[in-house]
């Protein structure tokens, strides 16, 4: 290209014609050069045509052959269930940490547990309770006395005795295994006091007069202790083989033995876990699938979903922005209630200004559960939270929310800032301090902390900070007492009202916020040792009383949750207290 | 001589040869000269103008809370119908009961053929109430609610409640109700809580409603008596739609803009005039100072971002709530620089060189004139590049640090985090990610343009070429 000073401004042309235009008129003779860059450009628009074929060409061809590989591998809806072989194919939440009955905490490990494993008492399809390894049992306010049947196995064919489920629970109890639900064996006599270390393990009330009968002394009278007997952490444990898997017991699918209806067969850690039926187990007849295979571990209900549209598993859980695509799509949805209640905690310690009465009551004139579930939630299923006892709990006859209704909640927001006034007084303040509000950091809490936080500031012009955390980092918050108000919930571990209604006591562990009131102590006490139970529910109602009058926690919701299933998979259970979702009595139809 | 001089006549010197026919340019007249050729660069120019007037002056003619929820209008999507009539406030139905006779029964022996479903009252979207004749040997009922006729295949839909009691023979469905057509369903169930094969549909349209409270609450009226029962009222105005608290989105586009483009401006600012005067100095200077100091770059760079993020937060005492937007540009600043600092620091290496830094040393030049006059104008490209790939780039690090927490805390917004939320939601309610997503892809791909014409007008090198 020419670029003489002199040139350009008067002849400003296309630069690259312009460079080879001025070449071929200022050489008179052939010029090579010129038909050469045409020859180039027609080359090159040539090559590029060709090559912008070959692309398109080769992405069409691989698309279909990915295509084809996808019909090929899936599409057939017997990856989900497999009628001819029995298998169930469905996905898990998150990996047990470990299948250890002793020390397991979460639920999902409570579910796979309860389909590998079973205890002296199980719950069937209609959550009551019925024979597991005991055959017979008789309870009184003093000991309670087991016999278990003899055809009862270990998945390697030895029978189940008295003396695995003592070891077990004697194992739970040793401080050394630093089991984090040891306390839910506290009935067991002297049970309390080997756990903190204060007696031998010898000395608790366990006594195995034979291999088929287990005798436990009990601490005090409790009126719910065959419930008990379903949790995981009675389960027996073999001893021969737990101190053989040195340690290791519970990690891998090797280093477990089964006495339930299904046995681990494969455990890719992170991955997938595939259960088969126990051949050992006693009870062959009530079993009629092969096999559970959660191929899938993963916590996105999205890909959950994604999974279940394309028939690779057979249940999936729905949020509430997926309902409209699921009715859309005409599927098949359930509802339950998953037993759990949600509240706003709030931190009882004098120095935090949530220890004041007033401000509490104040939030509470506010705080509407109704819509929260109605507007916020949306999902069916969660119910608007009244009180710390859920709906589901049996009473006297009937349930006990029916015969002793929560007191009805009261929302009023002048109310709320002549307590808001006074709460200011009492305290000093001009103006409130920012409330540490922790939540989770999953989007349920995100969304669910947003909108408090905004129900607060509008309200009653109160400044909320949201503190996000990851399970663990919250819960230490917790127990260091770091905060104003979280986003708690608790779960069932039994179908008696104590499981909640304990949660308040001074001494509880799980009483994070360290409320302190004798009087609510006393009636725990009551509820704990009564053998009445007229007696033991008006204790609950006056604890659902204190919980509501003192405000001792904001009430959210009673958490449910929608899924899809598989028309042709029947007979799966679902339910709050137990093993969920329990497959054992499902069947496969067609 | 003389001679010779008066043979020839002397040639008049004509002035115009040397007369500069056009005024001289400075460097900066150019490159405005020449950016204002360029099509692409100037209306990404606007671009950006509009994006600071839409930022800076927007709240002040848009003047609503972006943190304000209406409830009323979650999720609603752009241009939706907001004619509300007025209701009296919400009260608690207490419902209606039954007499049961009979125990319950099994599914196969129940005998009734339907359940005779009616809708009590009228239908708003405070609640619907429906109710129904007891069924003999029912132990209680189900109520689906579906949005499409169940008649086709029997499918009910969405299970809204379990009534587990025989005696309650009503329902009242509070959730999310929508002005659209509802069909509910109420099956009987059997002696062990199994649905029997006796149900009936009944349709609906709820109507919607607020209160005369909820509206002066929402500004829509000045006193609760201004409304009358049955007036209609129409909801707040959102031009863009809301997002899953019913919060405005575009007040939040607005405020989120002033997180995301403070962060995305004045971040890659500072770190790439750190960056500038690092690398002149390494580059200048030369030999083992230069070799020290580009060294000491390439450590900086093996520091892990995230890890210094939450050292700052630390030393800041940051508490989770609070916004982490200081030690994110702190972070920024002290970490990001390297990579503007080694291009610098190449570019002047090679200017060096060059032969007219050489003469222009000859003639006297001082050190101060070689950086200002021939240094700087020269990198003044690789400046702008480097500037306009760290714009959008920690535009983007901003909504990733929001989204694991650590950015923005709730309830400001920013656009990464309006992202974030928005994807949840992606299939149902588009908007609500469509719109920060636009905006961000708006902006990064004027700063990229407006970069792009801005590296050709400012380039030392083509000044005076066509």
């Amino acid at each position: 290209m020419i670029s003489g000073r002199g040139h350009t401004p008067f002849a400003p042309r296309p630069l690259a014609a312009a460079g080879g235009t001025d070449t071929a008129a200022a050489k008179p003779q052939p010029a090579p050069p010129s038909s050469g860059a045409d020859i180039f450009n027609k080359t090159a628009g040539r090559d590029l045509l060709l090559l912008g074929l070959a692309a398109i060409a080769g992405f069409v061809l691989l698309m279909a052959v990915l295509a084809w590989a996808s019909e090929a591998t899936g599409g057939a809806s017997n990856d989900a269930l497999d009628p001819v072989t029995g298998t169930v194919t469905v996905a898990l939440s998150t990996e047990p940490p470990q299948l250890d009955s002793t020390r397991a905490t979460d639920m999902v490990s409570g579910q796979v547990l309860g389909h590998t494993m079973e205890g002296l008492l199980r719950y069937d399809q209609f959550n009551r309770i019925v024979p597991g390894v005991a055959e017979r049992w008789e309870i009184d306010s003093e000991r309670a006395v087991f016999h278990l049947r003899a055809d009862a196995r270990w998945s390697e064919g030895s029978p189940v005795t008295a003396h695995d489920f003592a070891f077990a629970w004697r194992t739970a109890l040793d401080p050394a295994t630093a089991s984090e639900y040891a306390f839910i064996l506290y009935s067991i006599k002297n049970a309390r006091a080997a756990n903190i270390g204060e007696l031998p393990l010898d000395a608790v009330g366990i006594r195995i007069p034979d291999d088929r009968t287990l005798v436990v002394e009990l601490e005090r009278p409790t009126a719910y202790f065959d419930k008990l007997m379903a949790f995981p952490t009675f389960f027996p444990i073999k001893e021969s083989f737990y101190q053989a898997t040195d340690g290791r017991y519970g990690a891998d699918a090797e280093e477990l033995l089964y006495n339930g209806p299904f046995a681990i067969t494969r455990w890719v850690h992170g991955a997938s876990l595939r259960m088969e039926r126990n051949p050992h187990y006693w009870d062959q007849d009530r079993i009629r699938i092969q096999a559970i295979d959660h191929a899938y571990i993963t916590s996105d209900i999205n890909a959950v979903i994604n999974l279940y549209k394309d028939g690779k598993i057979a249940m999936a859980g729905l949020s509430a922005e997926t309902l409209e695509d699921a009715l859309d799509r005409r599927w098949n949805l359930h509802r339950f209630v998953d037993g759990s209640v949600f509240y706003i905690g709030l931190n009882h310690r004098p120095e935090r200004v949530t220890s004041n009465l007033n401000l509490r009551k104040a939030m509470q004139l506010v705080t509407d559960s109704a819509e929260l579930v109605y507007k916020v939630i949306k999902l069916p299923g969660n119910l608007p939270g009244e009180s710390l006892f859920p709906v589901w709990l049996k009473g006297v006859n009937g349930y006990f929310r029916q015969e002793y209704p929560a007191p009805r909640p009261v929302i009023d927001i002048d109310r709320a800032r002549e307590h808001l006034a006074r709460a200011k007084e009492e305290l000093g303040y001009d103006e409130m301090p920012p409330l540490i509000f922790l939540t989770g950091d999953n989007p349920a809490s995100n969304k669910q902390s947003e909108y408090f936080q905004e129900v607060y500031k509008s309200r009653l012009g109160l400044e909320v900070k949201i503190d996000r955390q990851i399970f663990k980092q919250r819960l230490a918050k917790m127990t260091a007492g770091d905060y104003d108000m979280v986003l708690a919930g608790w779960g069932p571990d039994y179908a008696d009202p104590l499981t909640f209604g304990d949660l308040f006591a001074s001494w509880n562990q799980n009483n994070r916020g360290r409320y302190a009131n004798p009087v609510l102590d006393e009636w725990v006490a009551v509820a704990q040792s009564s053998l009445d139970p007229e007696e033991r529910m008006q204790a609950f109602a006056a604890i659902q009383r204190i919980l509501h009058d003192d405000v001792v926690i904001l009430m959210n919701y009673e958490r449910g949750s929608v899924y899809v299933r598989d028309p042709r998979l029947q007979g799966v259970v679902r339910r709050a207290v137990g093993t969920d979702p329990d497959f054992t009595n499902a069947w496969i139809e067609g | 001589m003389a001679e010779a001089a008066l043979s020839f006549e002397r040639v008049s010197v004509s002035r115009d040869v040397e007369t500069i026919s056009r005024p001289s340019l400075s460097y900066w007249q150019d490159a405005w000269v020449r950016l204002k050729a360029n099509t692409r660069a100037l209306v990404s120019l606007y671009i950006v103008i509009a994006l600071g007037v839409f930022t800076l002056a927007g709240p002040l003619v848009w003047q609503v809370d972006p943190s304000a929820q209406d409830l009323d209008q979650i999720s609603v999507a752009p241009g939706t119908d907001r004619a509300a009539v007025i209701v009296p406030r919400y009260q608690p139905w207490s419902g209606a009961t039954a007499r049961v006779e009979g125990p319950a029964l099994q599914a196969q022996e129940m005998t009734a053929p339907t359940v005779s479903v009616d809708i009590v009252g009228e239908p708003t979207t405070q609640a619907v109430r429906i109710q129904w004749d007891a069924v003999p040997g029912a132990s209680g009922y189900r109520v689906y609610r579906n949005i499409a006729d169940p008649a086709p295949d029997d499918h009910l839909g969405l299970p809204l409640a379990d009534i587990l009691t025989a005696d309650r023979v009503s329902f009242e469905d509070r959730l999310d109700l929508k002005p659209r057509y509802y069909f509910y369903s109420v099956v009987a169930l059997d002696r062990n809580s199994m649905p029997a094969p006796v149900y009936n549909t009944v349709a609906t349209v709820p109507t919607r409603v607020i209160t005369a409270e909820e509206a002066v609450a929402r500004g829509l009226a000045d006193t609760p008596d201004a409304l009358r029962l049955g007036d209609t009222v129409h909801l707040a105005l959102h031009p863009f739609g809301t997002d899953y608290l019913g919060r405005d989105m575009l007040a939040r586009l607005m405020h989120g803009a002033r997180v995301s483009l403070f962060i995305g401006i004045v971040a890659p600012f500072v770190y790439v005039l750190i960056g500038i005067l690092y690398g002149s100095a390494a580059g200048f200077a030369g030999g083992r100072t230069d070799q020290i100091l580009m060294r000491f770059a390439d450590f900086v760079v093996a520091l892990p971002f995230l890890l210094f993020m939450i050292l700052f937060r630390i030393l800041f005492g940051i508490e989770g709530g609070d916004s982490g937007i200081l030690p994110m540009m702190i972070a920024m600043a002290i970490l990001a620089w390297p990579a503007a600092a080694r291009l610098v620091r190449g570019q002047i290496l090679q200017i060096r060189e060059e032969g007219y830094v050489s003469a222009s040393r000859l003639l006297g030049a001082k050190t101060n004139y070689l950086v200002l006059r021939h240094m700087i104008p020269n990198t003044m490209g690789v400046i702008l590049v480097t500037l306009t790939f760290a714009v959008p780039s920690a535009i983007f690090t901003e909504a990733f640090l929001s989204f694991i927490g650590m950015g923005v805390a709730p309830p400001t917004p920013s656009w990464g985090s309006m992202c974030n939320e928005g994807i949840k939601t992606m299939l149902t309610h588009p908007h609500e990610l469509v719109f920060p997503a636009v905006f961000i892809s708006i902006t990064v791909l004027a700063f990229n343009l407006l970069g792009d014409g801005l590296r050709d007008a400012l380039d030392a090198r083509m000044r005076s070429r066509e």
